[in-house]
């Protein structure tokens, strides 16, 4: 069984939001859920100040703490290290929210179109994005990236890394140690984010400049 | 970079927080009176009484706060990892024996009257899970280790002894409006919150000194005491919950007594009620996730 990963390499990221986009697309998520973001920062005072950006998406934790708060036994993990939310299950306490220390757990009320002022309801695409957000996900509850499964069960990427303009992600199988996300890690000194929390991400950075 | 505090758990869990630990701290009262017999067991039914409908208007809030409340049930399906699992049973219980507690003592029933012994053994047990559920509102939050104002073993404490001080105020309020009789207990129930309050005071300030670790709880500590929280904070929680309280209840002690004493406990009775909800709000606003490190960069999460 292979142990999902990524690979982002943070020195060729310009922040084009390219990867916040295709997520979207790929799995139609209302306005206010970015399972796929990117985050900037800045360091150093003007004019030795540098800028850096943080694409985000969710770690699948091997000791993931949403999971482990999570009180009604909504959120499991897939042996190949992908952590789910099941849309019945969840009761929406968002005590997942306040324990994942990468922000990865996100929920919305309701739908909210982004064309308000069009007349006569959602246009056909819209609606067939909300119709495809609730066949697996819902309002109120939880939701979460799962590395686009849908697509790697059929043999493709993730969208976020499909679109990637400046090859800054890279996905594949953190137990091959021949896998190219495998040899990145160790020739360029990947790192997880925050190992503090214990939580041992399955995704992994390449160093800024 | 700009950290910002959570917004998912506000007023509505704050209101439930409060409304648990005050449930639990005046059922503890009343089995402590209990036990003191004569005048006091009419203190003793007050705080059992407020035990039960307290926590469950308490759970009221909780479930208003659900995203999909229709799975509320499901709360406690997971109580060897969660902390909302082992709460909701802790909670739970609490209630179920708060129910017996009242059903067979006060109304409808009152086989407990003159069953001392069967009631103190109720009372006893009950009492436990009071405890519980007055540490555990604490726990929840520390549970959640990138908040780092929460993340510490202050925040049991200090809603611990908030709960008592709240629920010891819920069973003067009743007490003096009911008026007459029970100005001597209500008298010695006040020395005792003052004691309270007192160390709810050096907890508090424990509390906000510890939080100056790491930058997170730094900001958290700069929101409370400066930022936008802060005039709840001071007004809400030091003012109307500590000071004002302690000030009347010294007065209704050492000064006054009879009508005027009555007056006095109910007024700071109800000022530090408020003062306990808010405590409650002030530390979930204050939580703040840490930042993710990379490098040299500090990166702040948005929208949580």
């Amino acid at each position: 069984m292979p142990r999902y990963g990524f690979v982002i390499d943070l020195k060729r990221c310009y922040g084009c939001y390219s990867c916040q986009v295709a997520c979207k697309a790929a799995n139609h998520t209302p306005q206010g859920i970015d399972w796929a973001r990117c985050v900037p920062a800045e360091t150093g005072k003007f004019p030795s100040s540098l800028r850096q950006m943080l694409p985000l998406v969710c770690q699948q934790c091997a000791n993931p703490t949403c999971m482990e708060v999570c009180p009604t036994g909504a959120t499991t993990q897939d042996e190949n290290g992908i952590v789910h939310v099941d849309k019945n299950l969840c009761m929406g306490c968002k005590a997942c929210m306040m324990a994942c220390p990468y922000g990865a757990r996100q929920s919305v009320e309701d739908w909210k179109t982004y064309f308000p002022d069009a007349e006569g309801g959602l246009d056909p695409y819209e609606a067939y994005a909300k119709e495809k957000w609730e066949e697996k996900n819902g309002y109120g509850m939880a939701t979460k990236c799962d590395y686009c499964m849908d697509r790697v069960k059929e043999g493709r990427q993730p969208a976020c890394v499909d679109t990637c303009p400046a090859k800054a992600r890279y996905f594949g199988d953190l137990d091959d140690p021949e896998s190219e996300i495998s040899i990145l890690i160790k020739r360029e000194h990947g790192f997880q984010l925050n190992p503090e929390f214990g939580t041992d991400p399955s995704c992994y950075y390449l160093p800024p400049r | 970079m700009e950290l910002k505090a959570q917004s998912k758990w506000r007023w509505l869990i704050a209101a439930y927080l409060f409304l648990a630990g005050l449930g639990g701290g005046a059922y503890v009262t009343g089995v402590v009176a209990d036990f003191l017999g004569g005048e006091w067991v009419q203190i003793s039914k007050i705080g059992v009484f407020l035990g039960f409908p307290c926590v469950a208007v308490g759970c009221l809030f909780l479930i208003a706060d659900l995203g999909t409340p229709k799975n509320f049930w499901r709360a406690g399906m997971r109580p060897n990892t969660s902390w909302v699992a082992r709460g909701t049973i802790i909670i739970t219980t609490f209630m179920i024996v708060g129910v017996i507690h009242i059903g067979f003592w006060i109304w409808p029933f009152h086989a407990l009257e003159d069953a001392v012994g069967a009631r103190q053994v109720i009372g006893v047990l009950g009492t436990i899970f009071a405890v519980l559920t007055m540490i555990y509102t604490g726990i929840l939050l520390g549970a959640n280790r990138p908040i780092a104002f929460w993340s510490t073993a202050m925040v049991p404490l200090l809603f611990f002894v908030s709960a008592l001080s709240t629920g010891i105020m819920a069973v003067m309020l009743i007490a003096s409006a009911r008026g007459g009789a029970l100005t001597g207990q209500v008298e010695a129930l006040a020395r005792m919150d003052i004691l309270l309050i007192i160390m709810e005071m050096f907890v508090l300030v424990f509390y906000l000194q510890a939080t100056h670790r790491v930058p997170e709880s730094r900001a958290s500590a700069k929101l409370v005491l400066t930022g936008s929280v802060a005039p709840l904070f001071w007004v809400g929680v030091v003012i109307l919950g500590l000071i004002v309280p302690i000030i009347l209840e010294l007065i209704g002690t050492f000064g006054m007594h009879g009508e005027g004493g009555a007056a006095i406990s109910i007024l700071a009775s109800v000022s530090g009620l408020f003062g306990g909800l808010c405590l409650r709000e002030v530390v979930l606003s204050g939580g703040i996730l840490a930042p993710l490190r990379a490098g040299r960069f500090e990166f702040a999460l948005p929208m949580v």
